[in-house]
């Protein structure tokens, strides 16, 4: 039987769990590393890196590199204008259309970019259970994780990216709920759950009651941008500031309007070492009260820069972002009809939440401690996994009932818009509405859905226009044609519709406002199957790659001990010469795409080194042994 | 009665489950929330029994459970869970309650149309027994809004509209007060109790919901002008406008 896992696609990573006898896991790599950047680069020859790798393009290659792109699932250009300012990336798309990302001469779509990021959890967790010596390693089905306050649109990007790597998305479920789920496990307990969780790019908040192994959500709210990557901004703005160069990042600079890539004076490669910069400090900054923003010089800034900062610094300049989450908690429990107090037990998910500012905050809010004792990062992709088990195994110890997140409607006369499935309804739900015509025999009525809260049609989102056909000719007003709005378990729509008078089941077509057409899917799967092969090699280039790069490392690191003049007493003439060699063939080789010649420098350079290896090695046992005599002495 | 899809035998329509095969039956048009989930047709129920009932039959129900069925199941359970959500959240609230009690009894409230006729938004006559309190309200409202363009001072504008509310919220709490009075007599009607004597409660049920809803519009008017003035009161009352809003 082929495997099914549970996938966080995340805005900066993205992980993949699966159940093992009962219990959710996460698989990691050799390194033991579970986290899998969502950042795809394309090199020079078309090959396609994926995760750390591409990450490390950043610094490289940040033109053919992009990352953030959760950011642009479902959207249109309108949408992400000045989000696209802060990216290296060029994002271009006609007005009420998808969004198209160019990377490295190729225009994807943020489905299609997702799809890679997916295809490598795929990949990562085959050779795990080809490790583990599974018969049919084959994983085909998912469930995956959206942030529960995506609107259809980006819940079906979310799904069309699933098809287009190669797997049946089982189910979308909502990222907070995953992770209720997966605290569930061991204390099924009752009781009222709020889930904050704060991410790289997105906030959700949802609120639960647990009963008998019902998770119920009563409500939810969110901001489907705010997150880690605005906090990075914010210090990436403080850092050019500082160094005066009038950088572009986000508009906030001498030249507001300027597209990022054209900012001559900051170059994409000197961005992304600020944004790395920033980034270490931010992490530091939730261990320690101080740290410091540390860039090396480079072109762009020939000194280079170091700026001491403090924790209180950080928290007073992103005070503001972390005070944008508490206008969502507020709706979300004041629709679930609560208090803060009335809340048993709360819920921390995602990297941003180990900011001490925002625990702090959470704390304050619900007067209690918030519970992380699981890996926030990793807590969505094990309540996916769980999901992803119930689904397949029939078991019924658990059942999920979410909500949707807004409220969906039609246009109404005067473009206001007339509600038909309300917000933090549980889904599945359903909606009917009476439609008429207008002219004698009309044959045909236009439909424009929105989701939203707002009263007005143009402050909704459109999801699609519809038009209903086949009518049957009759005096203007005397059909009656029942649509039906259907949300499955995903939060997806559907819609049908039937004239009542004639039981006539009436035609409709579909153009979804911001999201691919069926057609658009299947010629992205075909072309992914063409891919496929290429994309073969690509992976077996990685590999060696990553294979050598644990070669070079670990023989750098024997030259570089400080017995090593010692070491080196043991070694034959010439012995020290070959290795050098053999070390400087292989990073050549590397850096080149001829997977064959990198195996073979590999291999040469492990045998120049099996010596010296050797003789550290006995030099390690000598002195252990030598130190246990002292001891017994 | 229902037709089995799976084994072609016939159940009674209040059925989930085919008494034959014990398969999952397509939903039919169903109109009785009560019947569907198994509570008599009475205006105070007890929310817990409510609740317990809604979670038995979500597990029953839901398409997590059907993943590996036949098509023609899983549009049944896709069916029958979205139809539980709504019956469970029409019931779960007084007022949605006896909104769903009115229509299966034949007593719609008047409601707005459908989209496409385009009426949706035409505001109602206030009815007779509130016209009094409608019309002194539009006169302090008026006059608010007069003072305010001349730049008076925001509390004491505040202040005004505060007592201006208070009335029509006494004429709230009192239509609430009937409510309650007329669903515990809709509950104490025997079962063969004649149909005019039930017409007559249900009639009285609806005048006083539609006066509610009136009242309930007056109040979001009267949070709407706060607003503008940058003053909102968070809590009172503007809750129970939200059209699910939790009974508590």
């Amino acid at each position: 039987m082929s495997k099914v896992v549970g996938i966080d696609l995340g805005t900066t990573n993205s992980l993949v769990a699966y159940v093992r006898d009962g219990m959710p896991v996460v698989i990691r790599d050799a390194s033991g590393d579970a986290l899998v950047p969502s950042v795809v680069s394309l090199g020079e020859d078309a090959t396609l890196f994926v995760g750390r790798e591409a990450q490390r393009r950043l610094l490289t290659a940040p033109s053919r590199t992009v990352y953030s792109v959760k950011r642009f699932m479902g959207r249109g250009i309108e949408d992400v204008t000045d989000e696209a300012k802060m990216l290296p990336f060029s994002v271009s798309g006609e007005a009420g259309g998808v969004v198209r990302i160019g990377v490295a001469g190729r225009e994807l779509t943020p489905p299609e970019i997702s799809a890679f990021v997916l295809r490598e959890l795929k990949h990562r967790a085959e050779e795990h259970f080809r490790q583990e010596g599974e018969f049919d390693f084959e994983v085909d089905r998912a469930v995956i994780t959206v942030p529960a306050y995506f609107n259809d649109a980006q819940r079906t990007a979310t799904r069309d990216a699933g098809r287009l790597a190669g797997l049946e998305v089982l189910r979308i479920i909502n990222e907070p709920t995953a992770a209720s789920l997966a605290y569930g496990l061991d204390r099924k307990n009752r009781g009222t759950i709020a889930v904050y969780d704060l991410g790289g790019g997105t906030f959700d908040i949802s609120i639960l009651k647990v009963e008998d192994g019902v998770f119920q959500v009563l409500s939810t709210n969110g901001d489907t941008h705010l997150g880690g990557d605005d906090i990075d901004r914010l210090l990436m703005l403080l850092v050019l500031r500082e160094m005066e160069i009038g950088g572009s990042v986000a508009g906030a600079s001498t030249k507001p309007d300027a597209p990022y890539n054209e900012t001559a004076d900051a170059p994409a490669e000197f961005i992304q070492s600020i944004r790395k910069a920033v980034i270490q400090a931010k992490w530091d900054l939730s261990d320690l009260e101080e740290t410091d923003i540390e860039i090396p010089p480079s072109a762009a800034a020939p000194r280079g820069y170091r700026r001491h900062i403090t924790r209180r610094e950080f928290e007073a300049l992103i005070q503001p972002l972390v005070d944008r989450t508490l206008e969502p908690v507020r709706q979300a429990l004041s629709d679930a009809g609560l208090l803060p107090k009335d809340i048993d037990e709360v819920v921390l998910v995602g990297g941003s939440t180990r900011i001490p500012l925002v625990r702090r905050m959470v704390e304050g809010l619900f007067e209690r401690p918030p519970h992380s004792d699981l890996n926030p990062d990793e807590v969505v992709a094990l309540g996916a996994a769980v999901q992803a088990d119930i689904l397949v195994s029939g078991r019924r110890e658990m059942l999920l009932l979410d909500v949707t997140p807004l409220s969906l409607g039609i246009e109404t006369m005067g473009g206001v818009v007339s509600k038909i499935i309300l917000r933090n309804s549980t889904i599945p739900a359903s909606g009917r509405e009476m439609f008429t015509t207008g002219v004698d025999n009309q044959t045909a009525v236009d439909i424009h859905v929105l989701q939203g809260e707002r009263e007005l049609a143009d402050d909704c989102r459109s999801l699609a226009r519809f038009r209903l056909r086949g009518i049957p000719p009759m005096p203007a007003g005397l059909p009656r044609i029942e649509v039906r709005f259907q949300i499955d378990a995903n939060g997806i729509l559907s819609v049908s519709a039937t004239e009542l008078r004639t039981a006539i089941e009436q035609a409709i077509e579909v153009k979804p406002s911001y999201g691919l057409t069926e057609q658009e899917v299947e010629r992205m799967l075909i072309e992914s199957f063409e891919h496929a092969e290429a994309d073969f090699d690509a992976r077996l280039l990685i590999d060696a790659r990553n294979e050598a790069e644990s070669v070079i490392h670990a023989t750098e690191k024997s030259l570089r001990r400080p017995d090593f003049s010692v070491i080196a007493e043991e070694l034959q003439p010439g012995e020290l010469q070959r290795i050098d060699e053999g070390l400087a063939a292989l990073k050549d080789a590397i850096g080149g795409s001829d997977r064959e010649q990198i195996h073979q420098r590999t291999h040469a350079l492990n045998h120049a080194t099996q010596h010296l290896a050797e003789v550290i090695m006995n030099r390690s046992v000598r002195e252990a042994l030598a130190g246990k005599n002292v001891q017994d002495v | 009665m229902l037709e089995c899809r799976s084994c072609g035998a016939g159940a009674p329509v209040d059925e989930h489950f085919c008494p034959s095969c014990s398969r999952i039956l397509a939903l039919a048009r169903h109109g009785d929330y009560f019947s569907f989930l198994g509570v008599e047709r009475h205006l105070n129920l007890d929310l817990q029994d409510l609740e317990r009932r809604f979670r038995d039959l979500s597990r029953k129900f839901h398409p997590d459970y059907y993943y590996n069925a036949s098509p023609s199941e899983r549009l049944a359970s896709l069916e029958r869970s979205s139809y539980l959500n709504d019956a469970y959240r029409a019931l779960r609230n007084p007022v949605s309650r006896i909104e769903h009690l009115l229509a299966i009894e034949g007593l719609p409230p008047a409601k707005s149309e459908g989209a496409a006729s385009g009426s949706g938004h035409s505001t109602p006559q206030p009815p007779a027994t509130l016209l009094e309190e409608v019309f002194a309200l539009n006169e302090e409202l008026d006059e608010i809004r007069e003072l305010r363009e001349s730049g008076a001072d925001g509390e004491m504008l505040r202040a005004r509209l505060d007592s201006a509310r208070k009335p029509i919220e006494r004429k709230r709490d009192e239509h609430e007060e009937q409510l309650r009075v007329l669903s515990g007599q809709w509950d104490a009607l025997p079962s063969d109790a004649a149909p005019e004597q039930k017409k007559r409660t249900l009639e009285a049920l609806r005048e006083r919901l539609l006066e509610r809803n009136y009242i309930n519009n007056l109040l979001a008017s009267i949070e709407r002008e706060l607003a503008g003035f940058g003053l909102s009161t968070l809590g009172s009352g503007a809750e129970s406008q939200e059209p699910d809003a939790q009974s508590r």
